[in-house]
């Protein structure tokens, strides 16, 4: 799940599941690692006079400290606080105030900070980057507003809309043991539990160059900005204490689980359906992104022919969430009125089996890869996107090259792939079944 | 030693650099030029190039929307627009769907106000198939009804849904605060009682009245050349008959109603939504820049006075915002945020004084330059995208702006002074005019509201009824 620092510039961006290549224009970054540990990629781009700035730091919400969930998502929103050199929100008076935009998002596995700024002001956000890297300065009354800021955003997200505790029941009852049961939105009660002590102690366990990759992709001059990049990243510091990482394992199921969610206003019931899935770097996870598809993707797909023209949900969404360490392979219907979760999961079923069992048509096949390459390419309409499918390849893949390569590979993917997958994590693994209805009865 | 010292000292000159480095020259954006053609039958096309990305955004977009709805029958644009995607004299539903996603293709439908959009997106090499299908639907849809009973009844299922969350319900209920029974007065996607009652005849009624080439424009952009699209256009459209009867006339919008203040009582509710608003602007209203700054400075993006004061001053919200939404005629002006039931009178009452303050003084410069440039900035943006260049390009066909007005967007904003700002907020967003709408846990706000508003009307979530400007459900008819 991901939870970002503002509403108003996500509304700008695309989800896309995949990435495409040649045939089509790649993305042709370039690469270095300062002394510091702090790795680069640039890739210029000078067809608009604009420029993507993403710093991302290989921290999230699964580092969460014990008993603060919703620490690392809270942590982000201080990064826009004050710095030793930059007063609280200076971060919008350098991209907002001159026509840019920035926000920051909280994964499970990673954060990035981005800005997408007038060309001409690269140099100034490359030293502000820098500058909230090496310190933060923050106090006792931003950190208790923005506190009650996120105890909105997790009313606003979770509370008020009818679905928001189904999302948050999904993660939690999914995993047993890796920390991605944890909610990264956190509660109410956990988030009040954290300090400023926490905050300082977030900064420089994790804020650091040895911890982050940095990306800038857009218009500027290659030499040019090298140099600016040496000058403001090179010197922050690399702390030598180690950095703690997450290494729990994920045990497979020994048993379908079931549970029931009830919360109050949910006029349709709904039920979601999970598997554990490989992580994102395992190359299984192409001809999943094609299963995905073929099952949940636009009005042809199987589970939306079955449930929705069938007239027995009005929503469907099958998806491959792959993350650093494992992922889930997830379903989810919501109801039609006077529909029962019990028929759906019936019927994602025997979808589910038959995609093991008879192998999809070249035409599907070619359908899926068709609608994944198109939205990867409406993706990279942008810096910012561009910025986004790289930044993928690097911390979820780890390997920057599937960026281009990607396609390819998803280009290769056979029916016989897709059986293969769909029963190894679906078909020979056990589920968790949640249903989701309204608390004291349906309305 | 000499050289030592230099060697220590050097370093702490290189690295701090306490303020910001001040920006290089800017390079100027790129605002593309549209090139046009209107074909015998009246259909205007209009394709702006660009060829970094193998993708074109294309829109067939019918001039009349929602607005045309017919009294009591709330959704018959929204589902004409749906409905016509689900069938055509020569093809099913599903192969529809099946053909264009075989594309890689999508293909949306809906109605807006004042507008009717078709929408491809599509990779370059399969456009001429893709627009196939958008000409078949256009052209000859046939509204089957099992078809329409489907969507009326997902429709309905959608309307439940949104009808449970704080802050589309607020939304609703704006909407008819503002216009009463006029034209923009219902809400856009139907009631459940309107819905009930839309027949196959009223889609087939509103598409031959208005599916026609001369109240519509197609638009492409992205990488086709304009001759290329111009062929495409004529071969798809150009045999596609005139209509019969007289254009339809632009709707007009009735004196604004007195503005109340009005209470949705949703005990449950995780959260309160807040939305205060009045009737803005048209399109064509010469203070269309002054309004569209003012509106940045109150509550356009991040920094604008009302997340500053609501979220970034007192930590009450994840955020608060406003609009204009210029239509053809008159389009609402709303600013609305959402809080924990606690503070939503505290809430209500920040929006308001920051209304006022916008009239009171002249916003300065050091404030407005900056809002200016979030204008500035968005627009740009905004062409960076195919389907970007077309949601661009559509508005000002749609108003019958010239389309050169584009490149002028710039430095229009820019001209804009802190006098005409305060000028046109003075009297056109100032408090006293405005309606006010809660959806929330009404127990935990109610008695700091009424001190505030002594006339507040508190409606339970279960006795509104969004088909009259009374809003309450009429007892003696059940």
């Amino acid at each position: 799940m991901r939870f970002a620092r503002s509403l108003f510039a996500l509304l700008l961006l695309v989800a896309v599941s995949a990435t495409a290549a040649a045939p089509f224009p790649t993305l042709d970054y370039k690469h270095r690692t300062l002394s510091n540990g702090l790795d680069v990629y640039t890739v210029q781009d000078r067809s608009t006079p604009t420029v993507a700035i993403q710093v991302i730091y290989r921290v999230g919400s699964k580092d969460d400290p014990e008993g603060r969930s919703g620490f690392a998502h809270l942590f982000e929103h201080m990064m826009f606080k004050s710095t030793k050199n930059m007063k609280a929100e200076m971060m919008d008076r350098l991209t907002e105030d001159v026509g840019g935009w920035n926000n920051a998002t909280t994964y499970d596995d990673y954060t990035p900070y981005y800005e997408v700024v007038p060309s001409n002001y690269l140099e100034t956000l490359l030293w502000a980057e820098a500058d909230r890297m090496a310190s933060l300065n923050v106090n006792e009354e931003n950190f208790k507003s923005e506190r009650d800021v996120v105890k909105e955003e997790f009313r606003f997200r979770i509370l008020a809309p009818p679905y928001g505790r189904l999302f948050y029941a999904i993660d939690k009852n999914s995993f047993t043991t890796h920390p991605y049961r944890r909610p990264g939105i956190g509660s109410i009660e956990e988030l009040d539990a954290s300090t400023l002590d926490d905050v300082r102690r977030f900064h420089s366990t994790f804020y650091r160059p040895d911890n982050a990759v940095l990306l800038v992709v857009g218009d500027f001059d290659q030499q040019q900005a090298d140099a600016w990049i040496d000058k403001y990243f090179a010197p922050v510091p690399r702390p030598s204490i180690e950095i703690p990482r997450v290494n729990v394992q994920e045990p497979a199921r020994g048993e379908e689980k079931r549970v029931k969610v009830t919360a109050p206003n949910v006029p349709l019931p709904a039920v979601a359906m999970t598997w554990l899935a490989p992580p994102a770097s395992n190359p299984d996870s192409y001809p999943l992104a094609v299963a995905e598809s073929i099952l949940g993707s636009g009005e042809s797909s199987r589970l939306y022919a079955r449930l929705v023209r069938g007239e027995i949900a009005v929503q469907v969404n099958a998806y491959a969430d792959l993350r650093q360490d494992l992922g889930l392979f997830a379903v989810l219907a919501i109801m039609a009125s006077g529909h029962d979760p019990a028929e759906a999961e019936k019927i994602l079923r025997e979808e589910l089996k038959k995609l093991q069992e008879t192998p999809p048509s070249e035409a599907e096949l070619e359908k899926a890869k068709n609608l994944i390459i198109t939205s990867a390419l409406r993706e990279r309409e942008e810096n910012n996107g561009r910025a986004e499918a790289l930044s993928r390849a690097i911390v979820l893949q780890r390997d920057a090259s599937q960026v281009n390569s990607g396609l390819g590979k998803l280009q290769a993917v056979t029916a016989a792939d897709v059986q293969r997958v769909m029963k190894k994590y679906v078909g020979d693994a056990k589920a968790v079944v949640i249903t989701y209805t309204n608390e004291g009865g349906q309305q | 030693m000499i050289v030592f010292a230099l060697l220590l000292v050097a370093p702490l000159f290189a690295q701090e650099q306490t303020t910001p480095p001040a920006p290089s020259a800017p390079h100027e954006a790129k605002i593309p030029k549209p090139s046009e053609k209107t074909l015998s039958n009246g259909l205007r096309v209009i394709v702006v190039t660009k060829h970094e990305m193998p993708l074109v955004a294309a829109r067939l977009m019918v001039k009349t929307g929602a607005e045309a709805d017919p009294a009591q029958k709330a959704g018959v644009a929204g589902l004409t627009a749906t409905v016509l995607k689900e069938g055509t004299k020569t093809r099913s539903a599903e192969q529809i769907a099946r053909g264009v996603e075989a594309l890689g293709a999508t293909l949306d439908t809906n109605a807006r106000w004042d507008a009717s959009v078709v929408d491809v997106n599509v990779m370059s090499k399969n456009l001429g198939k893709a627009m196939e299908f958008l000409a078949d639907a256009v052209r000859n849809p046939t509204f089957p009804k099992d078809e329409l009973d489907r969507e009326r009844q997902q429709a309905l299922d959608a309307l439940q849904v949104e009808m449970t969350e704080p802050r589309s319900l607020a939304g609703f209920v704006m909407t008819r605060l503002l216009y009463g029974d006029a034209p923009y007065g219902h809400n856009l996607g139907g009631t459940p009682q309107s819905l009930e009652k839309i027949t196959r005849d009223d889609l087939a009624k509103f598409h031959r009245a208005n599916f026609r080439p001369e109240n519509s424009v197609l638009l492409f952009g992205g990488d086709v050349n304009a001759d290329a699209a111009f062929a495409l256009a004529e071969k798809l459209f150009g045999a596609w008959p005139r209509g019969t009867s007289s254009a339809k006339t632009a709707s007009t919008v009735a004196k604004p109603p007195e503005p109340r203040v009005v209470v949705i009582d949703m005990p449950d509710a995780g959260q309160s939504a807040v939305v205060v608003g009045r009737q803005g602007i048209r399109r064509s209203d010469p203070a269309y820049l002054p309004a569209i700054v003012a509106n940045s400075v109150l509550g356009g993006g991040y920094s604008s006075r009302l997340n500053q004061e609501i979220r970034i001053k007192r930590g009450l919200s994840y955020g608060a915002g406003s609009s204009f939404a210029p239509r053809r005629e008159v389009g609402p002006f709303t600013a609305r945020t959402e809080t924990k039931n606690e503070s939503a009178a505290e809430a209500t009452g920040l929006v308001l004084d920051e209304l006022n303050r916008l009239g009171s003084s002249d916003v300065p410069d050091a404030e407005l330059t900056p809002r200016k440039a979030v204008l500035i900035g968005n627009f740009a943006r905004g062409l960076e995208t195919t389907s970007g260049v077309v949601e661009t390009i559509s508005t000002y066909a749609l108003y019958n702006l010239p389309l050169a007005d584009a490149e002028k967007f710039i430095s229009g904003v820019q001209g804009v002074t802190s006098a005409s700002v305060r000028t046109f907020a003075t009297s056109n967003m100032a408090a006293n005019g405005i309606s006010v709408v809660v959806v929330g846990d009404a127990k935990k706000f109610i008695e700091p509201l009424k001190q505030r508003f002594p006339n507040v009307e508190v409606i339970a979530a279960p006795e509104l009824d969004l088909n009259s400007a009374t809003l309450r459900v009429r007892k003696l008819k059940e």
